[in-house]
């Protein structure tokens, strides 16, 4: 209501105005670009893995004894593992999601190194592999026990097994104009080895996290015959903190030619796998808690001073008739008119500097509700600063009129 | 229309008490122009605070236009100021980042009025003080005498009952002081009751009573001062 003496008012003392209004401006575009790369590394972390985190964990078994027999430990150790109480079950294989190191293949629609290749992760499994990874089979049907081979590194033998499990990403990627109809299909692996696809999988990820089609896998019906493996156990739910000591202590007991090294779950994979993410998302969220406060103390300092500068004119807007609650609104309106410059130049450059680090950066561009958003909480947090500073004025008797030199 | 009975004043500070009012009696008619004199420090500025609502009494009774004054909040304070009176200061108080129209508006928009009705009202006093070419310039850019111009047409802009003057031409030289105190007795004569603090005897003398204070206290008439009107 009295926006045009105030504007007016401001801009024939502009510099001091400009200057909160720059810090609130380069404030909100950090903020809102803050809040993109938090976003973004929130989603990112937020995918699901696709297996049953909460109750896997993995171990790795070293065979080092001279008569050190692979097929045999591994065939023992299963046995054990699948009996034992509170576990769910057991599977050899070579890796887990997010667990940063991983096998990769390519597979083609068609046999040839000159045809379009897709890149996969590859688990090798044995027909408990479904089960114990606790992945959805959503199409086709699971591995038999008979289809399992065992691939010896030295000897002969398939390179690769015939039949394979997808997961539904996978699908997409090769057969983007069917994916619902992939069952059954034969796709080719070096080049051209022929493999049929016998089931799909609703979603398991790559053990690398960044890779941009980490929800490419496949399972494969195979036990590789080597020294150092790797189990993935399933324990029943809530049982898995109290098992994994007893696991341990089993298998290491029962097989004195190899050691068990590495034990972690899949909680403690994710977490790591993530450590660099949610440090960032920390030391963002930081930043822009200290800069917002470095900007709100700012507020509270001009608007104090302005107030302790202001005094006797406030004395005599008050003897002219202005009640307390008019004085209030008057520094309150001051600063909602600085706080608006701010946040609208603020989101011109946040706009900017989005546009900047989106090609930079590869981020993806800000969700338009960040914008009003970061206004919102700006125009509050100038409001809040000057509350106080504003009441003080309140406090300036009409008497300062007559009485300030 | 304004009247005071036994109203007391006293400052507290930690170390002393000033009674800057004792007992002060005192009442105003309609029409009138009263000049008050007295030593610096006599209560002065305080009797007039107390009569503009600018500053609480702390015994005896004030009404203002009829009204009990007494115990108003502080919002009811501030529109009766706003209202009824007017104020003019020694040193103008206009607001140094507002021009010529805004300052005289301040008390307007106080007021409620409409943006038309504030043109029509700012643009008479403007006119009225020989300023309307000035309308849009600074305080800074203009002479004292100008200021205080200015700060008048502010006050009167409400058309207010009264208008409060503490040394109106203090910070003025004679020339000037002269002009504002014409543009005062003009106001007057066209009705407005006016109480206005002065040092100056030649000034005090053209009102149509004085009243002379001292040490918080009302005496008749500062002696040796003979009123204009009264001779004439
Ligand atoms: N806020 C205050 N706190 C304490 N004492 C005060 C305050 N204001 C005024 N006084 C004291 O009250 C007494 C009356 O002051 P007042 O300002 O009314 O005098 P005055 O007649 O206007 O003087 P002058 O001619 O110098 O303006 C003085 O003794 C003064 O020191
Ligand atoms: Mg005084």
């Amino acid at each position: 209501m009295e926006i045009g003496p105030i504007w007016r008012a401001m801009l024939r003392n502009k510099t001091s105005y400009l200057l909160i209004a720059l810090q609130i401006a380069f404030t909100m575009a950090i903020m809102v670009n803050a809040i993109a790369i938090i976003q973004e590394r929130s989603r990112m972390m937020a995918r699901p893995s696709g297996v049953d985190e909460d109750n896997i964990f993995y171990l790795s078994s070293i065979g080092f004894a001279p008569d050190f027999n692979p097929r045999a430990a591994i065939e023992q150790d299963l046995d054990a593992l699948r009996k034992f109480p509170g576990v769910a079950n057991a599977i050899v294989t070579n890796t887990v999601p997010l667990q940063g190191g991983g096998w990769s293949q390519g597979l083609r629609r068609e046999p040839g190194d000159d045809k379009e290749n897709i890149g996969v992760a590859v688990y090798f499994v044995d027909e408990q592999g479904i089960d114990t990874f606790g992945v959805n089979l959503t199409g086709g049907r699971n591995f038999t026990p008979t289809e399992i081979l065992w691939f010896d590194s030295e000897g002969g033998g398939p390179r690769w097994p015939d039949k394979t499990i997808l997961t539904q990403a996978m699908a997409e990627a090769l057969f983007p104009e069917s994916p619902q109809d992939v069952v059954g299909k034969t796709v080719y692996i070096e080049n051209d080895l022929p493999v049929t696809v016998i089931g799909i999988i609703e979603r398991m990820q790559a053990a690398w996290k960044s890779w941009s089609k980490v929800e490419n896998a496949m399972l494969v019906p195979m036990k590789r015959l080597e020294s150092a493996v790797r189990y993935v156990i399933r324990t029943q739910p809530g049982y898995r903190d109290e098992v994994m000591p007893q696991v341990e202590k089993m298998l290491a007991e029962s097989n004195t030619g190899r050691i068990i090294r590495s034990m972690k779950t899949m909680t403690e994979t994710r977490q790591r796998s993530y450590l660099e993410d949610s440090a960032m998302i920390k030391l963002l969220i930081f930043v822009v808690s200290i800069l917002t406060a470095i900007t709100g103390l700012g507020i509270v300092g001009l608007a104090s001073f302005s107030v302790a500068r202001r005094s006797k004119q406030i004395g005599t807007r008050r003897a002219l008739g202005a009640t307390r609650t008019a004085i209030l609104r008057y520094f309150m309106l001051e600063n909602f008119i600085i706080s608006s410059v701010g946040v609208i130049a603020g989101a011109i450059i946040a706009v900017g500097l989005n546009i900047w680090m989106v090609q930079a950066f590869d981020l993806t561009p800000i969700a338009w509700y960040v914008i009003p958003l970061a206004m919102l909480v700006l125009w509050l947090v100038g409001q809040l600063a000057v509350f106080g500073p504003a009441h003080r004025a309140t406090m300036v008797s009409p008497a300062v009129a007559t009485r300030a030199v | 229309m304004l009247s005071m009975k036994n109203v007391s004043k006293i400052y507290r500070t930690e170390s002393i008490e000033t009674h800057a009012l004792r007992e002060f009696s005192f009442s105003v008619n309609e029409g009138d122009f009263i000049s008050v004199t007295g030593p610096s420090g006599s209560g002065k500025t305080t009797f007039l605070n107390i009569a503009g609502l600018l500053e609480e009494f702390s015994n005896g009774v004030y009404e203002l236009d009829g009204q009990n004054v007494t115990n108003l909040s502080d919002a009811q304070r501030s529109r009766l100021r706003n209202e009824k009176i007017g104020f003019i200061f020694q040193s103008f108080n206009l607001i140094p980042e507002l021009d010529v129209f805004d300052n005289v508006d301040v008390p307007l928009r106080y007021r409620g009025f409409k943006a038309a009705e504030r043109r029509k009202r700012i643009e008479r006093v403007i006119d009225m003080i020989g300023l309307g070419s000035r309308a849009h310039h600074l305080p800074s850019q203009l002479s004292g005498g100008q200021q205080q111009r200015v700060a008048i047409a502010r006050a009167l802009a409400g058309e207010p009952r009264f208008l409060l003057a503490d040394e109106p031409t203090g910070n003025l030289d004679s020339q000037m002081a002269e002009s504002v105190m014409q543009l005062l007795e003009e106001i007057n004569r066209a009705g407005t009751t006016i109480i206005m603090v002065t040092h100056e005897k030649n000034l005090a003398k053209r009102a149509r009573r004085n009243i002379f204070m001292h040490d918080g206290r009302v005496g008749s008439n500062e002696p040796g001062l003979h009123l204009a009107a009264a001779s004439a």
